[in-house]
């Protein structure tokens, strides 16, 4: 069963099968193509296709009911393809150009003395690019593809040169001419992986399992998802992108759909070429192509080839004439520019928050409630991140490739896909802001329980002194302290150190929670657990408050208020918390930022300090505490962990760059005068005076970590 | 170099030649030259046939005349024009000149061409 339709060939009607009309419409497109440079060209064709004519006339009239592909077959094979045609014109006696090209090398120096560097087809292992170049320098492609393995860049060189340099095929007629194409035939989701064996000539399971590849050990690893140092981060992040590669692949490889499509897809010989392709005429061909697939009229793009030269040319005459049009023209060119530039901006942020986005997210189960706000967040992902970045990638290439099939119906698709991300996230974002809008108000000061409030010197660490050593080094996303399979561990913690009224020390909490309703907020506040155990000087306290996955996390805070004695010591270390909190949402606590002047606060963690009776911290060099040690840290050690340490420093502790700057270089030059007395002081023992305090400064620094017993040495 | 590009080579150089002494023998349309070329055992190919009429149409040494045809379009037929005759004498002579010193040249392989193929019906 066959479609019929009705065409009008040199003024008969002429009842015609689909499929024998695309391949008279082919013919006549190849015909065209091979005498484009004719002078006589359209009273040509006009021949060809009266006699074209004649024949089906010819068919019908013996009592045919319509032109089928037989027809068509045996009407082009009597006419001849424009291939076999005979050229009896002037350059007959040059290159063999109806023959198949024998060789490359002899074609390349044939074509009038003007050597190009062309891909070699012919000779190719991968993509010719070897061959080629062997072709253009006279040597043996070996001895390049040894060169491209061997040298280190020889890999995305040869990437380079196979995306860049014309093949050999496009210009000899019909040699081997290969298209990218899905399969539709041999596919299992859109052919795409088919069609890139077809493409590379190798099995499709390859690409297949390649595909697949990255979303196996995406499965394997996904216990591992709260990593998030770098390599790691590459390799899961891979495997999204393995599927958005498919998604960009599916939408910009154009379906095989014709004959000739499926054997320029396998690479066969297609008899369209001809001799003529100059570049002018593979760009038609081009436009052709994609025409083919379109449902634009034929007409649409003769128009637009001469209105774009039309236009072309004025813009040449009138740019040569008037200055105000290249004004007109710079300015038009700046403007894509910076399109161009905020287009960029904005698919690396996409990529940015997508990358985040799916890295945080096995986070979300200890934010997120179930049902609906967890879908919410599911179509935020999908939807608000992920489409715009295919989207994104997709135009980019479809603009490349000038493809111009279903432009509508992906835009649409694309539009109404975004419009839904935006409902999520807007639906994700007002639906977390309900969840955070009520604070609990039962502030009450709990105690926790000292064994031995009387020792002279209390530390306050959260990690036993073995495990600062062994702490693990993968965890990245701060401010959650750890992940377990239904717990999370934030550092929402505060310590504030103040003068005791008696001569013990004392430790307090208060615990506080944001919810949905007061209720909760309390109830949350409440549930809170967060104590510590004393074992002589050290108070070892929680690592941190935990969440579950019922309760989520809804800023769950704790004061930690230490009670000093006067001429007691104090130190805090580090792994406390106290500098990166995490806070959403609508209570400003800026009251309780930190200020480095607040007496309760004006300390660094990691050093010792004494508590005297105006109700300040000493340290015991007897220096006023309330210079934070971490910038020092940073000028004498380059130990990884600090400099981390410093870039989470929250920038609320100074109002602005200027006062920043002035302190650190304050801190600096305070630190390099006590590191000059403490060295002058040393030699002095030695009986010898001098400086060159610096080296041995920097030398000090990167010797002794900050964090453990050993910086007690500052 | 192989066999069918020489073979095709020589072949394109007398095909005008050709065509035109089709046409001198009286108006012609197209598919009438091709039947005859090909009684003559002269494959043609039509798509080769109609730009080299264009070409010598161009060139002045062919005119045409327009004839309905009962089966299709309206018909060219073909003609030669004055300076076509002029035209077509020369490449006659040349063409003489050319088959003799051929002839010449291969007489002895004649014999054996003769023996083996000119028997062959046509």
């Amino acid at each position: 069963m066959k479609q019929v339709i009705n065409i009008n060939f040199q003024g008969r009607v002429v009842p015609i099968e689909v499929s024998a009309f695309d391949i008279l419409k082919q013919y006549t497109e190849s015909l065209n193509r091979h005498f484009a440079n004719e002078e006589g060209k359209d009273e040509i064709i006009n021949d060809i296709e009266s006699r074209i004519g004649e024949l089906f006339q010819e068919r019908l009239t013996n009592g045919a009911t319509c032109i089928t592909e037989d027809d068509v077959n045996a009407v082009i094979k009597s006419m001849g393809r424009p291939e076999e045609f005979e050229d009896v014109e002037e350059n007959a006696g040059t290159a063999p150009k109806t023959g198949p090209a024998t060789a490359s090398q002899e074609y390349s120096s044939a074509q009038s003395g003007h050597k190009r560097l062309y891909r070699d087809e012919n000779n190719k292992v991968l993509g010719g690019v070897c061959a080629g170049v062997a072709n253009y320098f006279g040597i043996d492609a070996l001895v390049v593809r040894l060169i491209f393995i061997f040298s280190g860049i020889g890999f995305f060189a040869y990437i380079l040169l196979w995306a860049f340099v014309p093949s050999s095929a496009q210009t000899v007629i019909g040699s081997k001419r290969k298209k990218l194409y899905r399969d539709s035939d041999d596919k299992i989701i859109a052919g795409v992986g088919s069609g890139l064996g077809n493409y590379f000539g190798i099995n499709p399971w390859i690409p297949r399992v390649l595909f697949a590849l990255p979303f196996l050990s995406f499965v394997f690893r996904w216990n591992h998802w709260g990593a998030f140092s770098f390599p790691e981060f590459v390799k899961f992040g891979f495997s999204p992108g393995a599927l958005i590669l498919y998604i960009i692949l599916w939408l910009v490889i154009p379906e095989a759909f014709t004959t000739a499509e499926k054997l320029e897809m396998k690479g066969a010989k297609v008899d369209i070429d001809s001799i003529k392709n100059s570049v002018v005429e593979e760009m038609k061909g081009v436009q052709q192509r994609a025409q083919k697939f379109g449902k634009e009229a034929s007409a649409t793009v003769a128009d637009k080839t001469k209105a774009f030269t039309s236009e072309a040319g004025n813009v040449a005459r009138r740019g040569s004439r008037s200055l105000g049009d290249v004004i007109v023209f710079l300015l038009r060119l700046f403007a894509y520019f910076v399109i161009g530039c905020v287009g960029l901006v904005l698919v690396v942020g996409l990529f940015f928050l997508g990358f985040g986005a799916v890295g945080l997210f096995p986070l979300k189960d200890f934010l997120i409630t179930d049902g609906w706000e967890n879908a919410f967040a599911w179509g935020t992902l999908l939807f608000f991140i992920a489409v715009p970045i295919i989207g994104i990638i997709t135009w980019i290439i479809r603009r490349l490739a000038k493809t111009k099939a279903n432009r509508k119906m992906i835009r649409l698709s694309f539009g109404s896909l975004w419009v839904v991300g935006w409902i999520c996230a807007i639906m994700l974002v007002s639906s977390l802001f309900n969840d955070f809008r009520y604070t609990n108000k039962n502030l009450v000061e709990q105690d926790i329980v000292l064994a031995n409030p009387g020792v002279k010197k209390l530390e306050l660490s959260s990690v036993s002194r073995l495990e600062k050593y062994t702490r693990s080094s993968w965890f990245r996303v701060e401010p959650f302290l750890g992940l377990e399979d239904d717990t999370a561990y934030i550092r929402n913690v505060e310590v504030r150190i103040v003068k005791a009224t008696n001569d013990s020390f004392r430790v307090t909490t208060i615990k506080m929670a944001s919810g949905r309703t007061k209720t909760q907020a309390d109830n949350l506040a409440n549930m809170i657990q967060f104590g510590g155990v004393q074992k002589d000087t050290l108070l070892q306290l929680d690592k941190g408050i935990a969440i579950n996955k019922t309760d989520k996390f809804r800023n769950q805070y704790v004061i930690l208020t230490v009670y000093v004695p006067v001429g007691k010591h104090i130190k805090i270390d580090r792994s406390i918390g106290w500098f990166d909190r995490i806070h959403f949402g609508i209570n400003d606590r800026g009251d309780w930022d930190f200020d480095s002047d607040d007496e309760a606060h004006g300390w660094s963690a990691d050093i010792e300090y004494e508590m005297r009776a105006d109700g300040r911290l000493y340290s015991l060099d007897g220096r006023l505490a309330g210079t934070p040690r971490h910038t020092r840290v940073r000028v004498t050690s380059n130990d990884d962990d600090n400099y981390r340490y410093d870039s989470t420093n929250p920038m609320h502790k100074v109002d602005s760059m200027r006062q920043k700057v002035e302190k650190e270089q304050q801190h600096i030059k305070d630190s390099l005068e006590k590191q000059k007395e403490k060295i002058d002081k040393q030699l002095e023992k030695l009986g010898d005076t001098g400086d060159g305090g610096d080296d041995s400064q920097s030398i000090n620094g990167a010797r002794f970590p900050v964090y453990g017993p050993m910086v007690t040495v500052y | 170099m192989n066999i069918d590009n020489t073979a095709s080579q020589m072949r394109k150089g007398v095909l005008e030649f050709c065509i035109l002494s089709v046409i001198k023998q009286g108006e012609a349309y197209p598919s009438d030259i091709i039947d005859k070329m090909k009684a003559a055992n002269l494959n043609i190919l039509e798509g080769t046939l109609y730009p080299l009429l264009t070409r010598l149409k161009n060139a002045e040494f062919l005119t045409y005349r327009w004839v309905e045809s009962n089966s299709g379009p309206p018909r060219k037929y073909f003609s030669l024009t004055e300076k076509g005759a002029e035209f077509y004498k020369e490449l006659e002579a040349t063409w003489f000149e050319l088959a003799n010193a051929v002839k010449a040249l291969t007489d002895a392989e004649q014999e054996h061409f003769n023996n083996n193929n000119f028997n062959d019906p046509q």
